[in-house]
């Protein structure tokens, strides 16, 4: 049941998102909702606001990684490199904490899971990273903040060759530069 | 020229190989062609007689007739006769013999190696070569004399004495390294800690170009094989991707996303931008150019999946040349000029695909048992690619004779190989 509400509650937020940027430039257009949708984590998307209010303002982000104090990554799906409703959900909420420490530079890793070959993957990986920065930086945070590099495959997060491996290793992530 | 590439700085190296080096192995076979009916060209080889040196020596010209045996073999153009075959029904053919003074200690008085091509019947000498090869230069002679051979029987090149670089290595960490076309002779490049990827052999061999991470970013950096030198082409911010040669030898040609997303551009070896080739909001990657210099192969995924085109050298003339699978990718000109070697991926699986430079007779090379075959790249005769697979479940290179479908492992090991390039 709370799954069920999770879900409604992020496909609601999907189509305000959707609405919302109806009118801006360079915002990727969501084309493939419902694939997303059920490759995404829910779980992703359930707690994103909480955790940057109730951190304590005198740690010096700068030196933390970046999933310490509530920026999550984001994930794609296979050989794409448009962001799908769950990642612009959370990208929302990264692009809150992000504004909120102006002077901390974040660093987006474009990362593919294993499958294709070696120096395309580096080229989407890149491609995912720049999705990512020209969204956020849509949502008003700062381009200096926001630097990319791509490692494609060669980086995994999760080793194995499951469907479950390969979406945790579709992704965009946020490190410190 | 083509046996000094990077021999100097593994002079060293090469000495405690050969001493304890195998003959050649045939076992490197995983699948073999039956040439016993193919159009292939007979001889003989003796080993070189041996005049003094006792027991030591009779070892050396062993290790150089096995070396010329699998060197010949590999070549996929003769076949090895025995000398019951000689002796019955063969009528005409060609002989490798040799004389050997003495045990090899190399230096000015080192014992000469002497090594003849013949004709039969008749005994007329096509090629006499007379060499002084210290211990650790016994393979390399053996494999020089081969391909002058080859050269004179086919006015081709040969591959005897080529190499091939790769990365090797996994995560964080990836580094350059070097082998022979045989396997022997490995050696490694780079050692700095970082992703090193997509090395590429100037046309004189002497320079190898490639990506790495070593500045915490990615950018273009040339290699002198001779000395290990390394130095920075350039370095854009973003992708700097898959460094591959102009003919001529003066230029690259990279995939640089500078401008917001992977374009082709060219590259002086200085760094400077000579052309920008492709402008475009899609990927485009992996050129490779024709051996004239002409045109370029590259990937472009423009219509949504990746696939290949081909370019004029000013980035004009743009057509595509595959249209059938999803993601066609890697692609290298072969040096013949008359088709193009590429990766294609379908049903979850990447194998190794052959099409004419005029887009028709696509033509699988691999088959699924292999499961992903990568980053494949012609040896200069035009007939070998090497490619790295993960057959065994761990990327590893091997060699595959496009003529007759046999494949021979290159490299051992538990770390991963990928993105091999091989030598001129």
């Amino acid at each position: 049941m709370v799954r069920t509400l999770a879900l409604i509650g992020m496909l609601l937020a999907a189509l305000l998102m959707t609405v919302g940027c109806g009118g801006k430039k360079n915002v990727p257009v969501v084309d493939n909702t419902a694939a997303v949708v059920t490759t995404a984590p829910v779980e992703e998307v359930v707690e994103e606001t909480p955790v940057a209010e109730t951190q304590a303002p005198v740690k010096n982000y700068a030196t933390m990684s970046p999933q310490e104090y509530g920026i999550e990554d984001v994930y794609f799906a296979y050989d794409e490199y448009t962001l799908g409703a769950a990642a612009m959900a959370t990208l929302t909420a990264d692009a809150k904490i992000m504004k909120e420490h102006g002077d901390v530079v974040y660093l987006i890793e474009g990362h593919c899971d294993e499958r294709g070959t070696v120096e395309y993957n580096l080229a989407l990986g890149e491609k995912r990273a720049a999705a990512v920065r020209d969204y956020l930086a849509n949502l008003g945070v700062k381009s200096g903040q926001l630097r990319v590099t791509s490692y494609g495959e060669e980086r995994p997060f999760v080793a194995g060759s499951t469907e479950a491996s390969w979406a945790k290793n579709r992704r965009a992530h946020f490190a410190r530069p | 020229m083509r046996h000094d590439i990077a021999r100097d700085i593994l002079a060293t190296t090469l000495v405690l190989l050969a001493a304890v080096a195998p003959a050649a192995a045939q076992d490197e076979y995983i699948m073999r062609a039956d040439r016993s009916a193919a159009e292939l060209t007979d001889i003989l080889v003796q080993p070189p007689e041996v005049q003094a040196g006792g027991a030591e020596a009779r070892a050396a010209a062993g290790a150089v007739d096995a070396v010329i045996r699998a060197d010949l073999d590999y070549s996929g153009l003769f076949r090895l006769l025995t000398r019951d075959q000689v002796a019955g029904k063969t009528p005409g053919h060609y002989r490798i013999d040799g004389v050997l003074e003495g045990l090899p200690t190399g230096g000015a008085t080192s014992p000469a190696l002497t090594l003849r091509l013949l004709s039969e019947p008749g005994g007329q000498v096509l090629l006499s070569k007379r060499y002084q090869p210290g211990p650790d230069r016994l393979r390399a002679t053996a494999h020089h004399f081969v391909e002058q051979v080859i050269r004179m029987l086919t006015d081709l090149p040969g591959i005897s004495l080529t190499r091939i670089v790769f990365a090797r290595g996994s995560g964080d960490r990836r580094d350059i390294w070097c082998v022979d076309y045989d396997g022997e002779g490995l050696l490694r490049l780079t050692a700095n800690r970082t992703l090193n990827l997509f090395p590429s052999w100037s046309p004189d061999n002497k320079q190898i170009a490639f990506m790495s991470f070593r500045q915490g970013q990615q950018g273009t950096y040339m290699l002198e094989a001779a000395t290990g030198a390394v130095r920075l082409v350039g370095e854009t911010s973003g992708s700097n991707l898959g460094p591959s040669w102009h003919p001529g030898g003066q230029e690259l040609v990279v995939a640089l996303s500078k401008a917001g997303q992977p374009d082709i551009y060219r590259l002086g070896l200085e760094g400077r931008v000579i052309r920008r080739l492709t402008v475009s909001e899609s990927i485009e990657v992996s050129p490779s150019w024709s051996p004239g210099g002409r045109d370029l192969v590259f990937t472009s995924d423009r219509t949504g999946t990746p696939q290949l085109y081909v370019m004029d050298g000013d980035g004009t003339g743009r057509r595509r040349l595959t249209f059938e699978g999803k993601y066609n990718d890697s692609a290298e000109w072969s040096p013949r000029g008359d088709r193009i070697v590429y990766a294609c991926r379908e049903q979850e699986i990447t194998q190794l695909m052959l099409i004419e430079s005029s887009g028709e007779n696509r033509r699988l090379l691999t088959d699924a048992s292999w499961r992903n075959c990568e980053d494949p790249s012609w040896a200069p005769d035009g007939r070998h690619v090497v490619f790295a697979s993960d057959r065994t479940g761990v990327f590893k290179l091997y060699v595959l004779d496009v003529e007759d479908g046999s494949i021979r492992q290159l490299t051992k090991g538990g770390e991963p190989d990928t993105t091999p390039d091989w030598s001129q």
